[in-house]
C-alpha cells in the first residue's frame, strides 16, 4: 500500500508531461501535419519517416553531430584526463577553493550568454582574439562567418565550457585510487606507465566511463549554446541536429515531419541510456 | 629542502594559470560590463580603461529585467522544491519496497533527461497550445519540475540505499510511523543528496532557455530568454546589455560551485560518481 502511494506524485507527473507527450508525437508521427495551414492532420502511414531517410540534409546533419560529439567529447577528455593528472597533488595550493571554482565556472555560466559572448571574442573587427593573432603577427579571421572555420570556433567553445568536467571526473577517479596501493605501487617502484594502467585505470575506469558517456549524451543535445552563437550557420555548416530539429518545428510548423524526427532522436538516447545503466552495473558488479 | 619548495611554488603558479586561463573569457565579460559601448568596440581592445557603473544602473532601471529576474528566480526555486520533495517519495519507495517496476522506471526516468531539448519540448508545445497552458507559472512551473525529477530520484535513491534499514527496523520496533522514521532518521543522512539535488536543478532551471521560450511567453519570460531576445537594440548588437546582465546573472551559479564544491561531483553525474575533490 505505502510503496505504491508514495510513488503517486511522481508518477502522476511521469503521466501528465512524459507519457501523453510521448504518445502525442508517437501518433503524431505517422500524420501531415503542419500548424501553419489549420488543416487537421492527414493520415501518412510511414511516409514522414521515409522522408526523414530519404533526406540527405538530415544525414549531412546527424553526421555533423556525430562529428561534434566524437571530436569534442574526445578533446575534452585526453585534455581533461591531462588537467586532472595535474591537479592530483594540489592539496596544498594556496586558494585551492577559488582556483576551482574559476576552472568550473564556465560549467555554469548560462550557455545562451556563453554562446553569445563569444561572437564578441571571435569578432573580426572588434574581438579580442583577432586583436591577439594580430598582435604576434598573424592575421586574422572570420572564425564565426567563414565556413572553412566556424565548426571548428564552435567546437573550441564547447571544449573550453566542459574540458573542466572531464577534470572533475579525473580527479574523481584519482580520488577513488586507495592510498595503500599507491604506496605500494612506489615501493615496488614501479614506472609512470605501469603505475596509471595498474592503478589508476584499474579503480578509475568506470568513473572515467561515465564522465565519457555523460558528455557524449549532453554533447548530442547542444542546443542553447549554438543557438546564439551560429544558429547552424553559416549555411549549415554548424547545424546540429538539435538545430535541424528546432527550424523544422518551431520556424517551419512542420509538426509532423519533426515529430518523426523527434521519435528518432528519442531512440538514440534511448540507447544511450541504455549503456550508461549498462556501464553503472558492471562498475557495481566488479565492486562488490 | 630549498629546492622542493621552489618546484612547489613553480608547480602551484602552473596550476592558477590552468585555472585562469579557463577562467579568462568570463573575466572578459566581467570587464566589458564595465566599460562604455565605444571601449567594448575599440580597436585594439582596450584593457585599462575608467570603469563605469552606467551599464548596470541602465540594466536594473528596466522593468522587463527585474521582472525576469524575478521569473527566473520564482521558476527555479519553486520547481527545485517541488521536484526534491516529489523524488524524494519515490525514492524512498524505490529503495526500501522496490515495486515491480523499478529498473524500468529509473531507466525511462533517466531517458527523459538524455533527449535532444527541441526533441522533448516539441509534444509538451502541442499540449501545451492545446489546453492553453502556455505563458502561465504553473504550466513552466511543473514542466521544469518534472524535468528536475528525473536527476533527483537519482540522486536521492543512491542516497536512501546507503542508509541501513536497520534504523528503519528500529523506529518500526518502537512504533515509529513511516512518516515520523523519514524525517528523523533518514532525511538528517541524506542531506547531502537533497542539497546536491536541489543545487543541480537549481543551475538547470536557472540557466534554462529553449522551454522557456518556447512554452513562455512575456509573462513568465526568464534571463536566458531576456537575453537571447534583446541582444538587438539601434540596429546593433547591444554589448553592454549582455556583458552586465551576463555578469548579474553569473554570480548565483559561481557561488553555489564555491560554496558547494563537495557536492559537485554527485551532483553533475546524476549521484552515480560520489566522492571529493
Amino acid at each position: 500500500m505505502l510503496p505504491g502511494l508514495l510513488l503517486i506524485p511522481v508518477l502522476a507527473f511521469f503521466i501528465v508531461w512524459n507519457t501523453i507527450p510521448t504518445l502525442w508525437l508517437l501518433g503524431l508521427s505517422f500524420y501531415r501535419f503542419s500548424l501553419t495551414s489549420g488543416r487537421a492532420p492527414i493520415y501518412a502511414g510511414l511516409l514522414n519517416f521515409q522522408n526523414i531517410l530519404n533526406d540527405s540534409g538530415v544525414w549531412l546533419d546527424l553526421s555533423r553531430t556525430l562529428l561534434f560529439v566524437v571530436s569534442g567529447v574526445g578533446i575534452q577528455t585526453v585534455l581533461g584526463v591531462a588537467l586532472g593528472l595535474l591537479f592530483w597533488n594540489s592539496g596544498r595550493l594556496p586558494g585551492r577553493r577559488v582556483a576551482l571554482t574559476l576552472l568550473f565556472a564556465p560549467m555554469v555560466l548560462t550557455p545562451v550568454a556563453s554562446g553569445t559572448f563569444w561572437r564578441l571574442i571571435y569578432d573580426p573587427t572588434f574581438g579580442v582574439l583577432n586583436a591577439m593573432l594580430r598582435g604576434v603577427g598573424l592575421s586574422g579571421a572570420n572564425f564565426l562567418g567563414d565556413s572553412s572555420t566556424a565548426f571548428a570556433a564552435v567546437l573550441v567553445v564547447d571544449v573550453w565550457m566542459w574540458t573542466p568536467f572531464m577534470v572533475l571526473m579525473t580527479m574523481a577517479a584519482l580520488a577513488s585510487v586507495p592510498k595503500a596501493e599507491l604506496e605500494a605501487a612506489e615501493i615496488d617502484q614501479l614506472s609512470w606507465m605501469q603505475r596509471m594502467r595498474l592503478v589508476l585505470l584499474h579503480h578509475g575506469k568506470y568513473i572515467l566511463m561515465l564522465g565519457i558517456l555523460l558528455r557524449t549524451i549532453d554533447s548530442f543535445k547542444t542546443m542553447d549554446l549554438i543557438y546564439n552563437m551560429t544558429f547552424g550557420g553559416p549555411g549549415t555548416t554548424t547545424q546540429l541536429v538539435a538545430i535541424t530539429l528546432y527550424r523544422r518545428a518551431f520556424e517551419a510548423f512542420n509538426m509532423g515531419w519533426s515529430s518523426a524526427l523527434a521519435v528518432i532522436l528519442l531512440l538514440i538516447s534511448i540507447a544511450f541510456t541504455a549503456t550508461f545503466i549498462f556501464v553503472l552495473h558492471w562498475r557495481d558488479k566488479a565492486d562488490a | 629542502m630549498m629546492r622542493a619548495s621552489w618546484r612547489d611554488h613553480a608547480y602551484h603558479a602552473v596550476l592558477w594559470l590552468v585555472a585562469l586561463v579557463f577562467f579568462a573569457p568570463i573575466a572578459w565579460i566581467i570587464l566589458s560590463s564595465f566599460k562604455t559601448a565605444d571601449q567594448i568596440l575599440a580597436t585594439p581592445p582596450v584593457l585599462l580603461f575608467r570603469p563605469t557603473l552606467d551599464n548596470y544602473v541602465q540594466l536594473f532601471a528596466r522593468d522587463s529585467f527585474l521582472h525576469q529576474l524575478f521569473n527566473s528566480l520564482f521558476l527555479s526555486v519553486s520547481a527545485v522544491l517541488i521536484a526534491v520533495a516529489v523524488s524524494f517519495l519515490a525514492a524512498f519507495s524505490f529503495s526500501r519496497f522496490k515495486p515491480a517496476g523499478t529498473d524500468f522506471l529509473m531507466f525511462l526516468l533517466l531517458s527523459i533527461r538524455m533527449l535532444p531539448g527541441s526533441a522533448a519540448i516539441l509534444p509538451v508545445y502541442l499540449m501545451y497550445v492545446g489546453f492553453g497552458w502556455k505563458d502561465t507559472y504553473a504550466g513552466m512551473i511543473l514542466f521544469y519540475a518534472m524535468f528536475s525529477i528525473p536527476f533527483s530520484v537519482w540522486i536521492l535513491k543512491g542516497f536512501i540505499d546507503g542508509v541501513s534499514p536497520r534504523f528503519d527496523e528500529t523506529g518500526r520496533v518502537n512504533g515509529a510511523s513511516w512518516l515520523r522514521i523519514i524525517a528523523r532518521t533518514i532525511l538528517p543522512q541524506v542531506m547531502p543528496g537533497v542539497i546536491a539535488a536541489l543545487i543541480f536543478n537549481f543551475i538547470f532551471v536557472w540557466n534554462e532557455f529553449l522551454f522557456n521560450y518556447i512554452i513562455g511567453g512575456l509573462q513568465t519570460s526568464n534571463v536566458p530568454v531576456a537575453l537571447s531576445t534583446g541582444l538587438y537594440s539601434s540596429g546593433g548588437v547591444d554589448w553592454t546589455f549582455i556583458s552586465a546582465l551576463t555578469t548579474v546573472y553569473l554570480v548565483p551559479p559561481v557561488l553555489v560551485v564555491y560554496l558547494f564544491q563537495r557536492y559537485l561531483l554527485v551532483g553533475m553525474t546524476f549521484g552515480t560518481v560520489r566522492g571529493e575533490v
